[in-house]
């Protein structure tokens, strides 16, 4: 285990320099720069505290969808995997599988999975 | 870093191009406009025996192959302007010695930064009468058909109906720029395609549209309306195109509750629309136009995040605007009808 501060604390370290110096920045383009820079570090700050909940509930969606499969116990083994299975699961619904009956189930996944990327990236939209 | 042009000083160019636009006359130092990885914009005073013209250069880097399309904006300028819209009066397109493209126009008297116009409190008269201003130069637009410019225009297959051809053309832009799975957009297609098989085919015969037709894309002053510029996407299809653009999500600068570009509701802009143009707007096309240009913007947003990670432009602001393409789909699942809480299709 890593000593303090924690990921997320140093993470917080730099988003407050980056703020600081977009305040104090010298023009347009340096304030704006500073300020994507510290809005990228909160997104991997919040990524930090809560991917893990959401990737292991997009998976419990695609189960509930697609037919239930083993999680593999490596994390980048399990995002690779997600991965191929959000592929596999696009192609279904092109192809119509999910129209109908089960519509209503697929949107609720479809909201909630995006719902979650937006409380990451950009909170202030995910109302 | 600040204010440098990605693509060189391409300001050598203006004199020249000014003298052949106007004929023998002393040109002054042309200033930078705006500067982009497209073509850099300079302003520059002339002046022979009558008085000052006060003049825009926009000039495109040589190796873009650019003259087409930019000889291709100066006749639809040309074309608007004969009509009476508000654009900037064009003046010549050329191609300089070293291959650089160049277009001349009037310079415009206003500003172009659309926040500043949509929170001023100066700019309170002119937020007020530029709705009614845009539906008349937008009805003016589309009164334009393909024949009345004298360059080719992109249009749809013959017969095809132009909401299929702009989904075909998004569809096809959505496989180029994808970094992973897409859930959402796959069944917003999905969904799409069962409206518009649900939907009459259109009749009405094809104009020309804008094609870039947002807040972003004019020029204003205090009374309103200056001129409508940007118009690289040009090209021939059906009004709801150019209607639906202009409400677009990011285009209303966090103004969410005034759909249409920030400034009033969807159906007040859509009223003004059909008050300036006599034609009545189909309103379930729209409600899939506007489902399909989010889309396109969703994909925008996947093309800038992959112009940096493919290395063509290294920038970690390109890079952080990959993060957008959720909140897009956050927009577009929402504007199909879905609400997350009881799940209405």
């Amino acid at each position: 285990m890593q000593d303090r501060p924690t990921s997320a604390e140093l993470l917080e370290a730099l988003e407050e320099f980056m703020r600081d110096r977009s305040s104090a920045a010298r023009d347009r383009w340096e304030r704006f720069q500073f300020l994507v820079a510290a809005n990228s570090l909160g997104i991997l700050r919040r990524e930090g505290e809560m991917e893990d909940d959401f990737v292991h509930a997009e998976w419990a969606g695609l189960d509930a969808l697609m037919g239930v499969e083993g999680i593999p116990a490596r994390k980048a083994e399990m995002l690779a995997r997600l991965s191929e299975r959000n592929a596999e699961f696009g192609r279904r619904i092109r192809a119509g599988e999910f129209d109908g009956a089960r519509e209503p189930q697929l949107l609720d996944h479809l909201y909630e999975t995006v719902l979650n990327k937006v409380r990451i990236a950009n909170p202030a939209e995910a109302r | 870093m600040a204010g440098e042009s990605p693509i060189g000083d391409t300001s050598t160019v203006v004199p020249a191009a000014v003298r052949e636009a106007l004929g023998d006359i002393e040109v002054g130092q042309p200033w930078k406009l705006a500067g982009g990885a497209m073509h850099d914009s300079w302003a520059v005073d002339a002046k022979a025996n009558g008085p000052t013209r006060e003049l825009v250069v926009r000039v495109s880097p040589a190796g873009r192959a650019d003259h087409a399309k930019t000889v291709r904006e100066f006749e639809v300028l040309k074309t608007m302007w004969a009509r009476g819209v508000r654009v900037p009066e064009p003046l010549s397109a050329g191609e300089a010695p070293a291959g650089e493209s160049y277009l001349v126009m009037a310079r415009i008297a206003g500003d172009a930064n659309p926040r500043r116009l949509l929170t001023e409190p100066g700019l309170a008269a002119a937020r007020g009468a530029i709705i009614d201003q845009l539906a008349e130069a937008l009805a003016a637009i589309h009164k334009a058909v393909p024949a009345d410019v004298h360059a080719e225009l992109r249009l749809p297959e013959p017969g095809e109906d132009p909401l299929a051809a702009m989904r075909r053309q998004v569809e096809d832009d959505y496989h180029l720029y994808l970094l992973n799975p897409h859930p959402a957009i796959e069944w917003a297609f999905r969904w799409m395609d069962r409206k518009l098989a649900t939907m009459a085919p259109q009749e009405r015969p094809i104009h020309v549209v804008h094609g870039d037709f947002r807040v972003g894309n004019l020029m204003y002053d205090e009374a309103g309306l200056a001129a409508v510029i940007d118009w690289e996407g040009v090209h021939a299809g059906e009004l709801e195109e150019d209607i639906s653009w202009f409400c677009t999500r990011v285009w209303r600068f966090g103004k969410n509750d005034l759909e249409a570009g920030g400034l009033v509701p969807r159906e007040a802009w859509v009223r003004a629309y059909e008050r300036a143009s006599g034609v009545s707007v189909d309103r379930e096309r729209l409600a899939v136009w506007e489902v399909l240009q989010n889309i396109r913007w969703a994909e925008i947003t996947m093309m800038q995040a992959k112009s940096h990670l493919d290395a063509q432009v290294r920038n970690h602001e390109l890079a952080a605007i990959g993060r957008r393409t959720g909140d897009t789909e956050l927009e577009i699942l929402r504007l199909a009808g879905v609400t997350g809480a009881n799940h209405a299709g």
